[in-house]
């Protein structure tokens, strides 16, 4: 009898068939690398604020310390925000026609607080504690990226949990020794101080006097090193700090 | 005697199987109000029931259902063993009788099978909706890399369901469409009407009934049945683990699987009765499902039964022989207690009620046999329903002993999923060949039916 | 309170923009205020669980209550665009503050005439818990279930939010312009037509505002009244003494403590302090110092429950058993014992008195005549307890009145129309005043101004409104957390107040109320006056604090108590008193206040409402508590409605049968059936079919009906009737026998002698006397059978502490504290009625009750176990999750994941112990589902008052979803912290460091929390001990979590199967 199809139709068929098993797949890692960009991340998105603040002209030119601003950052979970006070202790001095501060001198006549977009969060399950991670040597860029270098604040990583992971089941691959101008390591500093030499470093000698790790900081990429003979000063560094690495990764540590 | 008996009978050729069949399928006037009205209430639970309660259910979280702490799982896990449970019947059926050759298979295995990927469909969504929130369950529970760096948890039995049923899920509607292929090639020829000519065409896959066609399908058929032989244990060996594994007392019993597995055969068969007996009845196939087959499954039934009564004599026994106070309190509160009734009617229901199949002349009448499998079906959800909520309901502490009331969201999901499975049932009765037709010629060959076919009458999807 | 905030405007706007709102439309023009840009930016920060009050300073009222209403507008509009979120820094961040960390804040609280001194835990001036102060000598870093729950109030929605004129909205200015014009008429008749009309008044600086107002109007009169005050024991006193002394017990001191129907272990505050001391001389474990407590009670009580020898009785009768104990003591041996007990059992009572003459005593419970108090005090006088285990002192109350003659009084004055003004303080008369005062009534013949200054609007609000001519006026009230203030301890010790923030409402303090209606001479007087100030003033003339007086208080308030005001000893002589037995007929109805609702001034506090009531585990209901035989010839189950006729009076309410309870009495628990509060005490009611409601009612019943001021304690001759209806009464347990199971273990102090584990097998087979001793015929316990194990033991195999808790159930008195404290502590939310009803409590900790003996009528032993989750090594939870969301940490803590969790419950199946809790609906953000079932409309219209509740949340706990397990964490928050600061010291967590905040609350110290891998540890030491058990050890769970068997130090002279304890 008269055939149904044209020849054609077995062509269909067979590229229907490849198609139904790509497709899944092709969408799958396509998910996969939409999940992991800035689109879902924001990481390098740049976000707009009342006042247009430079973290490059304070903390890089004038070489203010993060500490200045973000007073409980040692002290508290929370890194906290300067209050309007604190602009003001210089900028009642300098700059006290800038129309950009106009904002600034308007909070602090009427007492109604800036409200400063956020760059950095976490979820409301995950509890991070900022002092614990500076009082162990952490430093602020290795999350926050080079955020001397930023003239519009962004995100500079990914905030991932494997993001977390990566340090927190093996914080030897990011725990570096601290180094003078001379390339000695220095050993009377304890590793919260290390923290804000880099910062201090960076601001006497300029970038090219830096070792490879401070430099991975300085330049915000991620500070990780896996060559052996680096995990193993990172080993040191973590029986010296007391890090107690099986309990780095338990759930309650971060999630309870 | 049942051997005298032919799995054929009357005056059957080849074409008047493809017509005895297939016009099931393609003379759509034969489907009267007996058709309309089950499809008709069916339909009501399948399109308005079922989602009804699964929107309420999402938008309120498993709240509206009975579960409680301690009875963490309550319906939903009960109606989920208790489809798959029904669901066996056709893997067992379709695979293991096929390669123990038993002939009898061929005229119920097409429909056990339907009726197998439809019941595991029903028992799909147990799992997953009864935590309330099935987007998080569904990719929470998929082992892939993802940005969190955590992977689910391969120890835990619910994750061993998880690939057992979507295993099972897969390769029996592959097994199923694989032995369509043939059929829709028949009916694909014998339809004069157009759109029914293209719609079985298309799924016929360019089946022409060459050799080197009906050589690739016999291969490729034994290979699945092979597949899904091994399956047929496993998968409701590996539902028993979700108790036979935990520490709940009436739960952590070494008899479970089984007693699990023959319990779903048991299920199964009596659900496979329940439904063809009126199918053969309404679409005259009583030549192609005859006495004998019936005969074959309810002996089934009550070997299976009579496996699964063992069972429940051994929790018994275990109960007082542990001399665990916790196991004897926990028979004592089945026998007793408030939900004594449920225990009692299981012991008739599954017990008892299929004793009457010893009997030859019970066997071969139709009334009895099919009240029996509706008994047996009943009793099969009983089980469930003792195991899991009633086990739950008595503890370690006495302190924490609860009631399980389910409430009208409980009934409406597993009348809803009853609902859809006719629903899928009758659909399938009416658009596809619900009995195969290239291997009933076989069987008429093979039977070595004294007349020759004549000539004429040879179909396209004819066996060689 | 004293520093002006920058923007004073919001207040205003504030106020005008609610001054005629109610109710929804109330909250409306919130959520437009709520749009002003301070609001707005107060929302988010980098840690959005820490979304509180960044920007404000702890005293800077006004943008603090502007905050609570944005929290309460935009609650709804929060959505997940994440790079939206704003983050808002302060414009002048306070000294004392850390952003981030909490600080903690002594204050005090007092109840029933009881102050009670506390620490208050305050994140970024948002008050989260109270912990009791531990310099406080009432409190000693304990509280009570009520105190902690006390917080919830604060931020209940339903409170009282703006001052009423007539029942509509207006202003303190108009509330003092009316004041004013009245009481300028007033002054010509020296304020005659005035009265005042408070509750028990100890704070020292009221009582000396309101004198000095008596001073302004002398004609004037203060009058106080509480449903619950001490009345019978002031009688009872003037009876023995002569004068209204305060007995303040010792026991610390005492051997022998008889208890003649006083519930001290668990009723009111000074249960705190006084629990503390009794279970001191639990500790030791020794026939000579373990203390031994007889209990004679009219219903079962915690103290009971706790006792080594009970017997329960109708009240009347306790009169008897005093009167012959007195006698017995007296005339040195028993004589005539009363019908309640053998004359044995009664001998082996008295001879253990006489035997400890100076180190017994006899507790006589408020709520038993004056009769029973004087004999009890006399018994004391006769013990020579006086002095050594119970000393007198003047009372702690400014007046220590008859507060029910002193009401009849002012009702008699309001009907015979000598009363134009009438000013109440606090209280809720209209509610529980005695019927046959008929308060309502009286209230109508208040001709001019009826002033009522409350918490909440209740009947007593409505009750003067709906009088006709006059004017009425509603004064919302500060919360105690909102205002300056003092009180006085259990001793006597004061305590200086002070708040924790600004008042959430257009509230005002007492303090401030009374010194502008004084106005200090001058009508009118400014009611901002500050209410510091009039506290600083007080205590500056007290003398109190010496040297530099603003740097002494600073010191008082950071200490929380003022140096040396601790009440001196009275010298106290016995007067010759006649205690004529009462004459009693049919039932005795005894009406007391409820454990967790008091008179019913907490009904609105869900918290409470949700805390199953000791002994009876019920829960949002109260009940006709009678005896089993009772209800068998009553012929009503649980739940079967019996009507109560006393008189003309007649109450139908569902009956509870319960073990131990005497025949031929009823306990009914005041504070339900409020036809006027918050939508907590007042929901629309729990039969619901597919989740939707069928009718409304009210939350139990007024059993305030059957109050009459002629019965002091009890009331008499009452029938009760079945009536044929029955109601749903839910309790959290429906089992009471352990069916011989190794559950809590108990013995007496013989059997913990011979066999130190207690372990019942033991108990039940006497050692076996081996070969080798036949000679000497000394037995010996079979060796025990070293415990084989396939599995290594991990607490000893790491660095890192390994965290465990002992329970000693010697010490537990089962009052619940520790509920309530987790509660507060781990944001649990409420669920209702209903929920409950379906077995879905929330609670993480539970306390588990069992009766032991034959005669389920009177249990031979009530036994309390408080479980919690006992943190498994080898969790049965943690195999069986699929997706990993409860696994082990290196600290021995089995961690519940929340955000991992997608709820198929088999975790909860798999434990033996049922501690996991199921988020079965969406709770948190429904903490009014109980109130309607959770429809999209009540999502929605709720959603403001949840929100303001929501500011309770501990910011340090997530608030779990719907379809979310959870269970307890040892607050590992706590942890945690501990941990975190411990390692920026540079040094290991100290014992002690961490205190969990059940461990925390609990009077007795009955938990011990901490690193059991360290041997030097309290919580080793405790694990380590003889009575330590785990709970289902045979499972082999190995449960972080000990239990240690009670000992009950039974008199060996009274028979088990007599004895009841």
């Amino acid at each position: 009898m008269a055939q149904l199809f044209k020849p054609s139709a077995n062509s269909y068929a067979k590229s229907s068939l490849i198609f139904s098993i790509a497709a899944p797949v092709v969408i799958g890692l396509g998910i996969a690398a939409m999940s992991r960009s800035p689109i879902n991340t924001k990481v390098d998105v740049p976000k707009n604020q009342p006042v247009p603040f430079s973290h490059q002209h304070h903390a890089w030119e004038l070489g203010i310390d993060c500490r200045y601003c973000h007073t409980s950052v040692e002290k508290s979970a929370y890194a906290g925000l300067p209050a309007t006070e604190i602009c003001m202790s210089c900028h009642s001095q300098i700059w006290t026609n800038s129309p950009l501060l106009e904002p600034i001198r308007q909070s602090y006549a009427t007492g109604t607080p800036i409200k400063w977009t956020l760059v950095n969060k976490v979820p409301d399950f995950v509890f991070f504690n900022h002092s614990i991670h500076i009082a162990r040597g952490i430093n602020c860029n290795t999350c926050h990226g080079a955020v001397e270098q930023m003239n519009i604040t962004f995100k500079g990583s990914s905030f991932m949990m494997s993001w977390c992971l990566q340090c927190h089941r093996a914080p030897q691959n990011y725990l570096y020794p601290e180094t003078d101008v001379a390339g000695h390591v220095v050993t009377d500093r304890t590793p919260r101080q290390k923290v804000f030499d880099l910062y201090w470093k960076i601001q006497e000698d300029g970038l090219d006097k830096l070792n490879d790790r401070e430099m991975q900081l300085a330049t915000g990429e991620d500070p990780i090193s896996t060559n052996s003979t680096d995990v193993a000063e990172g080993r040191k560094l973590v029986n010296q700090y007391g890090v107690k690495v099986q309990q780095l990764a338990d759930c309650w540590v971060c999630h309870r | 005697m049942a051997e005298n008996q032919q799995l054929i009978e009357g005056n059957q050729t080849y074409a008047s199987l493809d017509t005895v069949i297939g016009d099931v399928v393609l003379d759509q006037r034969r489907h009267k109000l007996p058709w309309l009205t089950t499809f008709g209430i069916a339909s009501i639970f399948a399109l308005f029931v079922l989602p009804l309660t699964l929107a309420w259910l999402l938008y309120q979280g498993i709240g509206v259902w009975g579960n409680n702490i301690p009875v963490g799982w309550g319906f939903p896990i009960v109606n989920f063993v208790w489809w798959i449970g029904i669901g066996h019947a056709g893997t067992l059926i379709s695979a293991i009788l096929l390669l123990l050759r038993q002939q009898w298979r061929n005229s119920i295995n097409r429909f056990a099978e339907a009726m197998t990927i439809f019941a595991v469909m029903c028992a799909g969504m147990y799992p997953l909706f009864h935590t309330g929130r099935p987007w998080v369950a569904a990719y929470w529970l998929l082992p892939y890399p993802n940005i969190m760096a955590v992977w689910p948890q391969f120890r835990s039995p619910l994750m061993w369901d998880v690939f057992a049923v979507s295993t099972y899920f897969t390769v029996s509607l592959v097994f199923w469409f694989l032995g369509l292929v043939p059929d829709f090639a028949t009916l694909r020829d014998k339809a004069t009407n157009k759109f029914a000519k293209y719609a079985y065409a298309i799924p016929a896959m360019g089946w022409r009934g060459s050799h080197r066609h009906w050589h690739r399908y016999e291969q490729a058929y034994l290979i699945l049945a092979g597949l899904s032989t091994p399956l047929v244990l496993s998968v409701h060996t590996i539902v028993s683990y979700d108790f036979a594994v935990s520490i709940v007392p009436g739960w952590n019993v070494t008899v479970f699987p089984p007693y699990f597995v023959a319990g779903a055969v048991f299920a199964g068969f009596a659900m496979v009765l329940l439904l063809a007996i009126p199918v053969r009845a309404l679409y005259g196939l009583k030549d192609l499902i005859t006495m004998r087959h019936i005969d074959w499954m309810a002996k089934i039934m009550l070997t299976t039964g009579l496996i699964v009564f063992y069972g429940y004599n051994l929790e018994v026994f275990y109960g007082w022989f542990s001399g665990e106070k916790v196991e004897t309190a926990l028979m004592q509160w089945r026998f007793y207690g408030p939900y004594a009734w449920a225990y009692w009617l299981l012991i008739f229901c599954n017990g008892i009620a299929p004793q009457i199949l010893w009997s030859p002349k019970a066997r071969r009448n139709i009334p009895i046999v099919w009240t029996v499998s509706f008994i047996v079906t009943i009793g099969m959800w009983l089980e469930r329903f003792v195991i899991i909520p009633m086990s739950l309901m008595r503890n370690y502490l006495p302190s924490s002993d609860r009631m399980f009331i389910p409430t009208f969201w409980d009934f409406s999901m597993f009348f809803g999923t009853i609902g859809f499975f006719i629903f899928m049932m009758f659909l399938f009765v009416r658009f596809m060949p619900s009995i195969t037709i290239f291997e009933m010629k076989d069987l008429l060959y093979k039977l070595g039916a004294d007349k020759k076919p004549q000539s004429d009458a040879v179909g396209a999807g004819e066996a060689h | 309170m004293e520093d002006q905030t920058p923007n004073r405007l919001d207040m205003d706007l504030v106020r005008q923009k609610l001054a005629d709102k109610r109710g929804p439309a109330y909250w409306r023009s919130l959520e437009e205020i709520a749009e002003t840009p301070e609001f707005q930016g107060w929302l988010d920060d980098e840690f959005p669980h820490r979304r509180t009050l960044l920007e404000i300073d702890r005293r800077s009222l006004l943008k603090y209550m502007g905050a609570s209403l944005a929290l309460a507008g935009l609650a709804g509009c929060r959505g997940m665009e994440l790079e939206e979120l704003k983050v808002v820094p302060y414009v002048k961040q306070p000294e004392e503050m850390v952003p981030g960390k909490p600080l903690f804040y002594a204050t005090a609280w007092t109840l029933g005439g009881v102050g009670l001194g506390l620490l208050v835990e305050s994140h970024e001036g948002r008050p989260t818990k109270i912990e009791g102060n531990p310099d406080h000598p009432g409190s000693l870093g304990a509280t009570t279930a009520q105190t902690q729950a006390a917080i919830l109030s604060l931020y209940d929605p339903d409170r009282s939010a703006m001052v009423l004129n007539d029942g509509d909205g207006s202003t303190w200015d108009a509330f003092m312009d009316a004041v004013a014009a009245e009481f300028s008429n007033q002054k010509a008749v020296h304020g005659a037509g005035i009265r005042i009309l408070t509750e028990v008044v100890v704070s020292p600086t009221l009582k000396a505002q309101l004198d000095g107002f008596l001073k302004v109007y002398p004609g004037a009169r203060w009058h106080q009244y509480e449903p619950f005050a001490r009345d019978n024991a002031f009688d009872g006193a003037n009876l023995a003494f002569g004068q209204p002394v305060e007995a303040v017990y010792h026991l610390t001191k005492a051997k022998v403590i008889v208890s003649l129907d006083s519930d001290f272990l668990q009723d009111g505050l000074e249960s705190v302090v006084l629990a503390r001391q009794f279970a001191e001389g639990r500790r030791k474990l020794t026939a000579e110092d373990m203390n031994r407590l007889y209990v004679f009670e009219s219903q079962l009580t915690c103290t009971g429950a706790t006792s080594d020898h009970r017997w329960s009785m109708k009240p009347s009768s306790v009169h008897a058993v005093a009167t012959a104990l007195l006698q017995s003591v007296r005339s040195q041996g028993a004589v005539s014992p009363p019908k309640e007990l053998s004359g044995a059992d009664f001998n082996a009572v008295v001879q253990d008195l006489l035997a400890h003459r100076g180190q017994a005593v006899v507790i006589v419970g408020d709520q038993q005549p004056p009769e029973v108090h004087a004999i009890g005090h006399a018994l004391n006088v006769a013990l020579g307890a006086v002095g050594q285990t119970v000393t007198y002192h003047e009372p702690r109350a400014a007046h220590a009145v008859h507060t029910g003659r002193d009401l009849k009084s002012l009702v008699d004055d309001m009907n015979a129309g000598k009363v134009d003004v009438l000013v109440m303080l606090g209280g809720n008369p209209v509610f529980d005043a005695p019927v046959d005062y008929n308060f309502g009534e009286a209230l109508k013949r208040v001709s001019r101004l009826r002033i009522r200054y409350g918490l909440y609007e209740d009947e007593t609000t409505d009750a003067c409104a709906a009088v006709d001519g006059g004017h009425s006026w509603h004064l919302p009230a500060t919360h105690f957390l909102e205002q300056w203030s003092d009180t006085r301890g259990y001793d006597g010790t004061a305590t200086v107040a002070q708040p924790l923030t600004a008042p959430l409402y257009d509230a005002r303090s007492p303090h401030q109320l009374v010194a502008a209606l004084a106005g200090d001479g001058a009508p009118g007087h400014d009611l901002m006056s500050d209410g510091y100030q009039i506290i600083a003033d007080h205590w500056q003339s007290s003398g109190h604090i010496s040297g530099d007086f603003d740097k002494g208080l600073a010191e008082v308030l950071h200490a929380g108590i003022v140096p040396n005001t601790t009440l001196a000893p009275r010298v106290v002589a016995l007067k010759t008193f006649d205690a004529a037995p009462p004459s009693t007929t049919g039932f005795e109805v005894v009406l007391r206040p409820d454990p967790n609702l008091h008179d019913g001034r907490f009904n609105n506090n869900g918290w409470l409402m949700e805390l199953p009531r000791p002994m009876t585990q019920l829960v949002w209901d109260n009940a006709a508590i009678i005896s089993l035989k009772d209800a068998e010839t009553l012929g009503v189950q649980r739940g079967d409605v019996v009507q109560v006729t006393v008189g003309k009076q007649t109450l139908a309410i569902p009956a509870f049968p319960q073990p131990g309870h005497p025949v031929g009495s009823v306990l009914i628990h005041t504070g339900f059936g409020r036809t006027k509060t918050g939508s907590v005490g007042m929901p629309t009611q729990h039969q619901s079919l597919m989740g939707f409601d069928l009718y409304a009612k009210t939350v139990g019943v007024d059993s305030y009906v059957l109050k009459t001021s002629g019965a002091a304690a009890y009331v008499t001759g009452a029938t009760l009737t079945k009536t044929g209806q029955s109601e749903t009464l839910v309790s959290t347990q429906i089992h009471h026998s352990m069916e011989g199971r190794d559950i809590v273990r108990a013995g007496t102090l013989a059997e913990y002698l011979r066999v130190p584990s207690l372990n019942p097998d033991k108990l039940a087979n006497p050692p076996i006397v081996e070969q080798g001793d036949l000679d000497t015929g000394v037995p010996t316990e079979t060796p025990e059978q070293p415990n084989i194990d396939m599995y290594p033991e991990e607490i000893w195999t790491t660095n890192l502490p390994q965290w465990g808790m002992t329970i000693d159930l010697n010490l537990c008195t089962g009052c619940n504290a520790c509920i309530t404290a987790c509660q507060a502590e781990n944001n649990i939310p409420v669920v209702g009625k209903t929920q409950v009803m379906k077995g879905r409590e929330m609670q993480w900790l539970r306390i588990d009750r069992y009766y032991g003996g034959a005669d389920p009528d009177n249990p031979s032993e009530v036994l309390v176990q408080p479980v919690a989750c006992v943190q498994c090594e080898k969790a049965p939870c943690e195999p069986v999750c699929p997706v990993g969301a409860t696994v082990h940490s290196h600290e021995g803590l089995n961690q519940m994941v929340y955000n991992r969790c997608v709820g198929t419950r088999y975790c909860s199946n798999n434990c033996p112990y049922k501690v996991r809790r199921f988020n079965f609906l969406d709770y948190s953000n429904l903490q009014f589902q109980f109130t309607e079932p959770a429809t999209l409309i009540n999502k929605i219209y709720k959603k403001d008052g949840v929100s303001l509740l929501k500011m309770v949340s501990n910011p340090d706990v997530t608030v779990r979803g719907r379809g979310v397990m959870e269970k307890c964490s040892y607050c590992v928050q706590r942890i945690n912290d501990a941990r975190i600061e411990a390692k920026k010291a540079g040094q290991e967590i100290q014992d002690g460091a961490i205190l969990t905040a059940c461990q925390q609350v609990c009077p007795t110290k009955t938990i011990l929390f901490g690193n059991i891998a360290d041997k030097k540890s309290e919580v080793f030491k405790s694990r380590s001990d003889e009575r330590a058990y785990r709970l289902l050890e045979e499972l082999n769970t190995r449960p972080r979590t000990s239990h240690l068997g009670k000992v009950r130090n039974v008199n060996p002279a009274i028979t088990a199967q007599e004895g009841t304890a």
